[in-house]
């Protein structure tokens, strides 16, 4: 489970699973570090690739490693969530703008399985209109730019201001950060108050650079 | 294309040749001769190009000048060409009525579904997205294996993000069509359709909680092959009062000139309501109560009503 207090650095691996396994040994083995088991790589391996990351990463840690399953959940909630949690992972995400009964269904079914519930808010205007209507809050909500978004349209910006509002008025909640890319992104989002960043590119384009990407990264919490 | 120019550029003279032939034998000996002196003299001229290139490819002298990457390149660059010869060549046609049958649970459970389902070209098989989400991509080439040979295999990928390697993922693994959420930014969904059209495959737009689907139409840069009307199933589980918007399969077909696909449900009630109100392609799946053989009579009385 995560902390409220810590500031954590979101990994997301979208490589075969050979690269992916090389890259998570050359990383630190430090707790501050989430895996994230990307979609494109859910949907190539399905839960082996779970499987595969959670045993990489708590190999390397030496105790149980904190794995984010990126579902993107639209629909039929319960079943996916299930699937990734006998996978191992600590953690789900669901769409904000799936239909407010599977948000409902997923924050449920997480807790049922004993995992963290993310809802992810990629091209929602109003993370707020989104909560309000949920019947529970979940355990991090992740503010997101799309990266086919991001790449074809560069005035779309992470809504930086939207974290202090969400943690003013649900005091619980976690926020993560994702659409940020260069150390000085990630900076920008831990002054902001956020608890986690994700990040992912620079380590897909240079996946030899694993171990000093991380260590440039792990820098930016510690400040 | 080079071989296409050079094709042109030598049709005449071979013609001439011809018709030389047919009035005068020795004029077109005559004509010959010139023919072989030129390529002679100019053995870089394209026509020596064109032999080269249709014999010289698999001399051993050219394969060793071949550097590392050009090979990886030539490689890159047949891979999708081969998915759409062996898999990819059904697409969807206009005027037809279509049922897809989602297959949502365990591979085992799709086995014995599609083997009890009847043959035709009008049964489309889903491979469902909690189905993608357990077995990854490899679930796709399962059914098709499965599957009868020529069985046109929809991706439900709800794509989110990053539809180009979702795209070529789904392509590779032999799925007809693949689908990405209506819900997604316009970006995504427009690199959607054009990765769509360069895999030969077909594109479905899935309109789940978006409350008009044309004005989500209207803000693309090209068309989706088709639209799936949709109502989730944990909406319908826990609010019975949300119907599938049938009035906007007229307003989309009205407008646009594509197929519109209904998720209908169950019952052969549902399909009937939704081949009533003129959708091409209606999705149906298995409820946990039901058994397989349901479905596959569900199938049957499809093909039944449709004739």
């Amino acid at each position: 489970m995560l902390n409220q207090r810590s500031k954590y650095l979101q990994i997301a691996f979208n490589r075969s699973l050979d690269e992916v396994r090389n890259m998570i040994a050359l990383l630190p083995a430090s707790e501050k570090i989430i895996i994230e088991a990307g979609t494109p790589l859910i949907k190539k391996y399905g839960k082996t690739g779970i499987i595969a990351l959670k045993n990489w990463w708590s190999g390397k840690i030496q105790k149980q490693g904190y794995i984010v399953a990126d579902l993107k959940c639209m629909d039929r909630g319960s079943r996916e969530v299930e699937a990734v949690a006998e996978a191992g992972a600590s953690a789900a995400t669901c769409l904000g703008l799936a239909p407010t009964e599977t948000i409902n269904e997923f924050i449920r079914e997480c807790e049922k399985a004993g995992i963290d519930s993310m809802i992810d808010m990629m091209n929602v205007e109003f993370p707020f209109e989104i909560l309000q209507k949920l019947k529970k809050l979940p355990t991090v909500v992740v503010l997101h730019r799309g990266v086919d978004e991001k790449e074809k349209n560069r005035e779309k910006k992470i809504p930086h201001d939207q974290i202090h509002k969400i943690k003013g008025t649900y005091g619980n909640v976690l926020i993560s950060v994702a659409g940020g890319e260069t150390p000085r992104d990630v900076v920008r989002t831990f002054f902001n108050d956020s608890n986690i960043a994700v990040i992912w590119q620079s380590f897909y384009e240079t996946p030899g650079n694993t171990a000093n990407l991380a260590q440039e990264f792990l820098k930016t919490i510690k400040k | 294309m080079p071989t296409k120019n050079i094709k042109n550029k030598f049709n005449p003279i071979i013609l001439a040749i011809i018709i030389a032939m047919i009035i005068n034998p020795s004029l077109s000996i005559i004509l010959m001769i010139i023919l072989i002196i030129y390529i002679k003299k100019n053995p870089k001229s394209s026509f020596f190009d064109l032999i080269k290139k249709n014999i010289g490819n698999n001399t051993d002298s050219q394969t060793m000048e071949e550097t590392e990457q050009s090979i990886v390149e030539k490689i890159t660059s047949i891979k999708p060409f081969i998915t759409q010869s062996f898999f990819n060549q059904t697409r969807l046609v206009k005027n037809k009525k279509y049922l897809q049958i989602a297959l949502n649970s365990t591979l085992e459970e799709a086995r014995e579904i599609i083997s009890q389902i009847p043959v035709s070209d009008r049964i489309l098989i889903e491979a469902g997205t909690p189905l993608i989400k357990i077995y990854g991509a490899g679930a796709i080439s399962q059914i098709r294996n499965m599957a009868p040979a020529g069985t046109y295999i929809v991706a439900d990928n709800k794509c989110a993000d990053l539809a180009a390697r979702e795209v070529e993922m789904m392509a590779n693994a032999g799925a007809n069509a693949s689908t990405c959420l209506g819900i997604a930014p316009i970006e995504t969904i427009d690199s959607f359709i054009e990765e769509c059209g360069k895999f030969n495959i077909d594109s479905m737009i899935d309109m789940m909680n978006v409350e008009n689907a044309l004005s989500v139409l209207k803000k693309l840069k090209k068309l989706p092959n088709a639209v799936i009307l949709h109502r989730g199933v944990d909406e319908s589980e826990f609010s019975k009062e949300k119907q599938i918007p049938y009035y906007q399969i007229k307003q989309i077909k009205g407008n646009y000139n594509i197929l519109v696909a209904v998720a209908g449900g169950d019952t052969i009630r549902e399909v009937q309501r939704a081949i009533f109100n003129d959708a091409d392609i209606v999705v149906v799946w298995k409820n946990f109560y039901q058994s397989n053989a349901e479905t596959a009579k569900l199938a049957e009385s499809f093909l039944g009503e449709i004739r």
